[in-house]
C-alpha cells in the first residue's frame, strides 16, 4: 500500500493541531498496548508518519454488535484515534453517518477504488443453509456481501466468535447453518480474533499492528494473534495460587469465596480458554469476571456454547439423547461389569454345585480325552 | 493331587504322557516389568486424575503454604511419562521378544484367530474348559489390544495434548497441540481423557477376575506367570509357535 493519497496518521493529527511530543506519546502508548519494546517505538512513528491509512470495511452479518460496542470502548489506543487516525473506517453500518444506498454506494466504490488494499473487519457470521436468507442487508444475503466483499480484500479480520469460531448461532442444532469467516472464504489471510466481545484494547491491537508493520501478526494454529492468545486465563490468573494449594470455592458464599480461592470447581474455563482477559482486563483495566469472583465462561473458544453447563467442570458427554457427565457414564459401565462378572462367577458356583462332581485337580476334566 | 503323585513314576509318565503338565517359560521379564510397571502407573495415574478432575479436603491457611493440586499433578504428569516409556519399552519388545510376546496381536486376516475368538468366548460363557494357550488367547489378545493397548495411546495422546497447554509454543505443543483443535477443543479433549479413563476401570476389573478364573478352571498357573513367567501346560494345548511365525 502506500500509493494511494490518503493522509498519513501524522499528517492528520498535524492538520487538527496536534504538536509532535503528542504525537510521539501516542506513539509509545500504542506500542506499549502491542506489547513492543521501546526499540521499536521510532518504527511505530515512521509509520504514522508516512503509511497512509488503511480503508477498513467493516461488515455486520449474524450478530449482537458486542464487538464493536467493545471496539468503541477501547482505551489504548482510544477507539476514536483508531477510527479517525489510524485507520479509515470508510464502511460501517452501525457506526456511519450514511444509510441506506448511499451506504451501499460508498461499500461498492471502496472495494472498485482500493481493490487488493482494503481490509475487510466481519463482525458475525454468515448463515448459510437455504442459500442464506437467515440474514440479509440491504437486500441481498449476507453470505453473497461476505464473499463479494473478501473478494478485494487485502486481508480478512474476523471480530469476535461469531467470526472465528461460530459462537451462539453456531451452537447445537445450528438450524440456520451459521459458518465462521475461515470456513466460507478460503482464499485470504483471516485474523481470527474470538471473545464474546474480544477485549478492546485486543481489536484495537490488531489494526494497528497490521498498520505499523505492513503485515499481519504472527497467529497460532487457530488463525489467532499470538501476542494476545497464546498462554490461557489460568496461566496468568491471579487465582493460579489457591489453584495449585488445591483451595477451592465450593459454593458461592462458602468461605473459599470470601478469600478469593480458585474457581476451578464452579466450573471456570479459565484452563480451557486462550485470551488476554487477566492482563488487559475490561472496561480500562477495571476487572475481569474472575476478578469479580465469577469463574470463565470461555467466550473465546470454540464450541463454549455447547461444552455446558457452565457452572459444571467437565463438558457433558456428547452422545444423542444421553445428557451425562463422563463419570456416571464411568461409573455406570464399571457397575455393569462388576454385574456381569459377578453373575458369571455366580453360575460357575451354581454348576459347580448341581455337577455334583465338581472338578478336582489338576485339568480334571481333560483327563478322560 | 494324585497326579503330581503319578509324577513320580517314570513308566506313568510315559504311558501317560498328556496327562502330565509341562512346565514353560512364556512371559519374558520385559514382559513381566512391563505389566507390572503398567498396573501401577495406570492405578496411579486413574487415582491422581480423579483429584485432579474433582479436587476435594481443600487445605487449611494460606496458599504460599499448600501445594496440593501442584503436588498431585506433577505425581500425575510423572506417571504419565513412565507409562509412556513403558508404552514405547512394549513396542521394542513386541519385536525383540519371543513369539509370546507377539501373540496378542489380534490376528484378523488369520482365520485360525477367528475360530480360537469364537471357541474361547463360548468356553467362558458355557462355563468349560478348552485348550490352555500359551500365549495369548484371541479374546484375551483383542482385549488387551482394544483395552491396553488402544484406550492407553488414546491417553497418551489426549493427555499430552492437554500437557502442552501449559508451555504454548513448547516442543509437546509443536507435536500434539494439533489434537486439541481436533477433539473440538481444550474442553472437549478434556471431556474424552476423562471417559476413556475409566475404560481401565472397567478393564481392571473384567481382567482380574478372568485372570483367576482362567487360571483355576484351567489349572495353567496364570495368575502367578506374570510373576514367575511359566504357565502350565499338556500335551495337545495350543502353543502359539503354531500359528504365528
Ligand atoms: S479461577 Fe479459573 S483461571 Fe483462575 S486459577 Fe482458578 S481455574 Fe484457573
Amino acid at each position: 500500500m502506500g500509493d494511494f493519497d490518503r493522509p498519513t496518521t501524522y499528517g492528520l493529527l498535524k492538520a487538527h493541531g496536534v504538536d509532535r511530543r503528542t504525537f510521539v506519546r501516542f506513539c509509545s502508548m500504542t506500542a506499549a498496548a502491542l506489547g513492543l519494546p521501546a526499540s521499536l517505538v521510532p518504527k511505530v512513528v515512521e509509520a504514522m508518519e508516512t503509511k497512509p491509512r488503511i480503508p477498513v470495511i467493516w461488515l455486520h452479518g449474524l450478530e449482537c454488535t458486542c464487538c464493536s460496542e467493545s471496539f468503541i470502548r477501547s482505551s489504548h489506543p482510544i477507539a476514536q484515534d483508531v477510527v479517525l487516525n489510524l485507520v479509515s473506517l470508510d464502511y460501517d453500518d452501525t457506526l456511519q453517518a450514511a444509510a441506506g444506498a448511499q451506504c451501499e454506494a460508498i461499500r461498492k466504490k471502496i472495494m472498485k477504488e482500493y481493490a487488493g488494499k482494503y481490509i475487510l473487519a466481519v463482525e458475525g457470521n454468515a448463515p448459510t443453509k437455504d442459500g442464506g436468507v437467515y440474514c440479509t442487508v440491504g437486500g441481498d444475503t449476507f453470505l453473497n456481501i461476505l464473499k463479494e466483499t473478501a473478494e478485494g480484500a487485502m486481508a480478512v479480520v474476523a471480530w469476535g466468535s461469531c467470526a472465528s469460531n461460530g459462537c451462539v448461532q453456531a451452537a447445537h442444532p445450528n438450524p440456520t447453518g451459521a459458518k465462521p469467516v475461515h470456513e466460507i472464504i478460503k482464499n485470504k489471510p483471516i485474523i481470527n480474533v474470538p471473545g464474546c466481545p474480544p477485549i478492546a484494547e485486543v481489536m484495537t491491537g490488531v489494526l494497528t499492528y497490521v498498520l505499523t508493520f505492513d503485515r499481519l501478526p504472527d497467529l497460532d494454529r487457530l488463525g489467532r494473534p499470538k501476542m494476545f492468545y497464546a498462554q490461557r486465563i489460568h496461566d496468568k490468573c491471579y487465582r493460579r495460587s489457591f489453584f495449585d494449594a488445591g483451595q477451592f470455592v465450593e459454593k458461592w458464599d462458602d468461605e473459599g469465596a470470601r478469600k478469593g480461592w480458585c474457581l476451578y470447581k464452579m466450573g471456570c474455563r479459565g484452563p480451557m480458554t486462550y485470551n488476554s482477559c487477566p492482563t488487559i482486563k475490561w472496561n480500562n483495566g477495571v476487572s475481569f469476571p474472575i476478578g469479580s469472583g465469577h469463574g470463565c465462561i470461555g467466550c473465546s473458544e470454540a464450541n463454549f456454547w455447547d461444552n455446558g453447563p457452565f457452572y459444571q467442570r467437565l463438558a457433558n458427554v456428547p452422545l444423542p439423547g444421553v445428557e451425562s457427565t463422563p463419570d456416571r457414564i464411568g461409573k455406570t459401565a464399571a457397575v455393569l461389569a462388576g454385574v456381569g462378572v459377578a453373575a458369571h462367577f455366580g453360575s460357575h458356583l451354581v454348576r459347580n454345585a448341581v455337577d455334583k462332581k465338581p472338578p478336582e485337580g489338576p485339568g480334571a476334566s481333560r483327563d478322560s480325552e | 493331587m494324585a497326579s503330581l503323585i503319578r509324577a513320580h513314576d517314570p513308566a506313568d509318565m510315559e504311558r501317560y504322557s498328556h496327562r502330565y503338565y509341562r512346565r514353560r517359560y512364556v512371559w519374558q521379564w520385559p514382559i513381566r516389568i512391563f505389566h507390572w510397571v503398567n498396573a501401577l502407573s495406570v492405578a496411579t495415574l486413574f487415582s491422581s486424575g480423579l483429584y485432579i478432575a474433582s479436587p476435594v479436603m481443600a487445605p487449611a491457611g494460606e496458599a504460599f503454604g499448600n501445594n496440593v493440586m501442584g503436588t498431585v499433578r506433577m505425581v500425575h504428569f510423572s506417571a504419565a511419562f513412565i507409562f509412556l516409556v513403558s508404552f514405547l519399552w512394549r513396542i521394542y519388545w513386541f519385536y525383540m521378544g519371543n513369539n509370546y510376546a507377539r501373540s496378542g496381536f489380534p490376528m484378523i486376516w488369520k482365520g485360525q484367530w477367528w475360530s480360537d475368538l469364537g471357541r474361547q468366548a463360548s468356553d467362558y460363557l458355557r462355563l468349560g474348559r478348552g485348550h490352555i494357550h500359551l500365549g495369548h488367547n484371541a479374546l484375551g489378545g483383542l482385549a488387551y489390544t482394544l483395552f491396553v493397548i488402544g484406550l492407553g495411546w488414546a491417553q497418551i495422546f489426549t493427555g499430552l495434548a492437554l500437557y502442552s497447554e501449559s508451555n504454548p509454543g513448547g516442543r509437546v505443543d509443536r507435536l500434539f497441540g494439533w489434537i486439541l483443535p481436533l477433539l473440538g477443543g481444550s474442553m472437549s479433549a478434556r471431556m474424552f481423557h476423562h471417559l476413556f479413563a475409566w475404560g481401565f476401570v472397567v478393564f481392571a476389573i473384567l481382567h482380574v477376575y478372568i485372570v483367576f478364573y482362567d487360571g483355576l478352571q484351567y489349572r495353567n498357573g496364570l495368575v502367578g506367570s506374570m510373576v514367575s513367567g511359566e504357565k502350565f501346560y499338556k500335551e495337545g494345548d495350543l502353543d502359539h509357535e503354531s500359528w504365528l511365525s
